[in-house]
């Protein structure tokens, strides 16, 4: 049970996150909600490679070891990692806009587009 | 060097260079970033159907990115599929196509109708990068890879949907279809990891030959069901659609059509090639039944009573993505039954995958239309037009095609589709008939309000002096009206030779699998 | 190349749509050309005629406006175009909210069916 932790850690996160984007107000509270949900998926990912007792998964410096690491998710992570880099930043730029345009940055006043 | 075993990878290769060398080439002037855009999507447009006619001839194109060879032989003799594969069997030739042509069209009406506007440079780049992102997800057999490319789809939409950066109304649009796509995208990353994590591989063959459906599977498909339903625009998750698609230039919404059908071709792939016969009961089917039946009716109520032109169409294309699902949930509910499938469910495919191939080139031509519109008269409120068909015939007989194609009205390429989905679905039920028959009355309805506020009427004295739109927004125009006369005349042809190969393609999971796995599941 | 689409329950023929479509037209532009045309153009005789008023210049006045299409249709439907409409709030989380709530719904249901 305590192996299974890190996936219940990344449970928690994403759920809470995912809470607190359609409960919060602000822009800038969604946007770090959406990077913790990013920071889950990624806790995700590494955690799936672990295998136990194992080391890196570098075929010249692994030692005595028999047993290596899956480096497959950590490529997915690192990949994983750049994206949502470069979403959120997108995304912030984006908010900065609106900050700019509509005075406010509560998400129940910027909607002039509905219906 | 043989070309033809290199046309997936150059497929993805020409616009990402293009994409690449955008910024320097802009640097020396309007032409020849005009000659860079149209002669990049042309040459993507060549190597388009250059695949589709090796794959028609020669079954699914594999290509390993980097490599050699595509699988390892494991001392048991097993052979594992290791590196990224591309796999391009016909229904991805197929959207292959349509994606191709629709960015063509767009990038020769954008030649002349960003003029206006500066950072034209990165306008060009970020076109590229989303035409990249489209095609990477048709042509992709990796499901990260997959995700991957959704994600460059999605930043270069972000970008491309708030470009006009002095309206707030934009980057509001652009704002609510970031957030929505990043949490999607993430629940997407978390069931590709989670298939990962049990089967340990990526390769969307491999997946689907070692698949038992179990708890898990089933999170697992309703994850990315879910979540590529939510990308093309199904109901309850649609509301970023008709906001994101009016907001944008017209030549990028030409694109992000395309885009939306690159999502339903991956919903497609995951239920028919990674699940197929591990489908598991009759729910998911059930469940993009109603979504569709959903997505059309109330799509098509919400367009009837807009005012904003641009808007009432992007609430149309949610309508319109109702009917793929519908005839495509049909064939999956029917999936494992022989006889049924061979009375109506592969006649419902064959009328939901056409009915995508019209969508994409009938709707890119609307919204094209509305663009021309905009840009000759500068309102975009129906309101404040009225009897512009003096002044712009070409852009009045294109639209009255384009509206005539997707209200279904005979002879066009709309009917011939919307016939093949209402007189199979009827053999499941007569209601599922009866919804899609009202959507399109009420389509048509709503077209005709639009036709009649906007081209005919009185001459307004405010839009006197309203010119036909420049040469190269016409030939846009032109390139799609050409692909919608050429599927309304030939309809036989253009099922037998386009739309049943990729409905084989699809049923045929076993296919699929073997091309990479070698023989058999 | 011009052929028929069978479906499995009936067929669609475009050539002899054309065909009827031609046919149809051609009587139909027959019977307009058997109107007079010895009228005089710019006169009273070529304007609109607007229940006996005076037809204003500029065309704004006459048109009906696209808000006002469908009027009555919208009153018929007045409660269901009212929740529709109040469905579609443009609070950009609202969207999240919906999306969370159909993956939720049919996890359960898949996971009980």
């Amino acid at each position: 049970m305590i192996g299974n932790a890190p996936f219940f850690v990344v449970g928690i996160l994403f759920l809470a996150a995912l809470v607190a984007i359609f409960m919060e107000k602000n822009l800038i509270k969604i946007a770090i909600a959406i990077s913790i949900i990013s920071s889950a998926v990624n806790l995700f990912l590494v955690a799936l490679g672990y295998r136990t007792g194992a080391t890196i998964p570098i075929h010249y410096l692994a030692g005595e070891g028999t047993v290596m690491v899956l480096p497959t998710p950590q490529a997915m992570t690192l990949t994983a990692i750049v994206i949502a880099l470069a979403t959120t930043a997108l995304l912030l730029s984006i908010i900065m806009l609106v900050y700019r345009h509509y005075g406010t940055l509560n998400v129940d006043e910027i909607r002039r587009l509905r219906g | 060097m043989n070309w033809n075993e290199h046309l997936p990878a150059l497929l993805l290769a020409v616009p990402l260079f293009g994409a690449f060398i955008a910024p320097v080439v802009c640097l020396f002037g309007k032409t020849t970033r005009n000659i860079l855009m149209t002669g990049i999507t042309f040459i993507t447009l060549i190597i388009a159907l250059l695949l589709w006619k090796n794959v028609l001839a020669g079954g699914p194109a594999i290509y390993v990115m980097g490599g050699e060879s595509f699988n390892i032989a494991l001392p048991s003799g097993m052979a594992l599929p290791i590196r990224i594969i591309l796999e391009a069997d016909a229904f991805s030739a197929f959207m292959v196509l349509c994606g191709a042509i629709a960015a063509f069209a767009g990038a020769l009406f954008s030649t002349n109708y960003m003029e206006k506007f500066s950072g034209m440079g990165r306008f060009t780049s970020l076109y590229f990068l989303l035409t990249v992102g489209m095609l990477g997800m048709m042509v992709t057999g990796d499901l990260f890879n997959f995700f991957i490319f959704i994600e460059i789809a999605s930043i270069a939409s972000f970008g491309l949907i708030a470009f006009w950066r002095d309206k707030p109304e934009a980057i509001e649009a652009s704002l609510k279809y970031a957030l929505v796509s990043q949490v999607g995208s993430m629940v997407f990353l978390i069931a590709a990891g989670c298939l990962y994590g049990k089967y340990n591989a990526l390769n969307m063959a491999a997946v689907g030959s070692l698949l038992q459906f179990g708890t898990m599977e089933k999170l697992v498909l309703v994850f990315f069901v879910g979540s590529l339903a939510m990308k093309c625009g199904a109901f309850p998750m649609h509301m970023w659609l008709p906001d994101a698609y009016a907001e944008a230039p017209s030549g990028v919404t030409c694109l992000l059509v395309a885009v939306s059908q690159a999502s339903l071709y991956g919903l497609m792939r995951v239920c028919f090639s990674l699940y197929g016969i591990n489908l598991g009961g009759s729910f998911i089917p059930w469940m993009i039944i109603a979504m569709g039946l959903a997505s059309m009716f109330f799509g098509v109520s919400m367009a009837v009573v807009q005012h904003e032109i641009k808007r009432l169409i992007g609430y149309h294309s949610v309508s319109q993505v109702g009917y793929m699902l519908l005839g495509l949930g049909v064939g999956l509910l029917v999936l494992k039954d022989a006889r049924s499938m061979a009375e109506y469910g592969f006649t419902a495919m064959k009328g939901g995958i056409f009915h995508i191939f019209n969508y994409t080139m009938y709707k890119a031509l609307l919204f094209l239309a509305a663009g021309a519109i905009y840009y000759a008269t500068g309102k975009r409120d129906l309101n404040q037009l009225g009897g512009l068909a003096r002044r712009m015939p070409f852009t009045t007989f294109m639209f009255v095609i384009a509206a005539a194609a997707i209200s279904g009205l005979p002879p066009f390429n709309g009917f011939v589709s919307k016939l093949l989905i209402y007189e199979s679905v009827f053999a499941v039920h007569p209601a599922l008939t009866v919804v899609a028959l009202v959507t399109s009355v009420l389509t048509l309805a709503s077209f005709v309000k639009v036709f009649q506020t906007a081209f005919l009427g009185p001459e307004k004295n405010a839009l006197v002096s309203t010119r036909e739109v420049p040469a190269g927004m016409l030939l846009g125009m032109g390139v799609l009206t050409v692909a919608v006369l050429g599927a309304s005349l030939f309809p036989a042809w253009t099922l037998s030779n386009l739309v049943e190969p990729a409905a084989k393609a699809l049923v045929d999971q076993a296919g699929y699998i073997g091309a990479v796995m070698g023989g058999g599941l | 190349m011009f052929g028929t689409v069978y479906t499995g329950f009936g067929y669609w023929d475009v050539t002899s749509w054309i065909l009827f479509f031609g046919i149809a037209a051609g009587l139909t532009l027959w019977l307009r050309a058997q109107g007079r045309d010895d009228y005089k153009e710019g006169t009273d005789q070529d304007e609109i005629y607007w229940s006996g008023n005076v037809v204003p210049e500029d065309g704004e006045d006459i048109s009906v406006p696209a808000s006002s299409a469908y009027w009555g249709f919208r009153k018929a439907l007045e409660p269901y175009y009212n929740r529709l409409i109040g469905m579609h709030t443009g609070i950009a989380t609202d969207i999240v909210g919906f999306y969370v709530l159909v993956v939720a719904f049919m996890a359960v249901f898949i996971l009980i069916a």
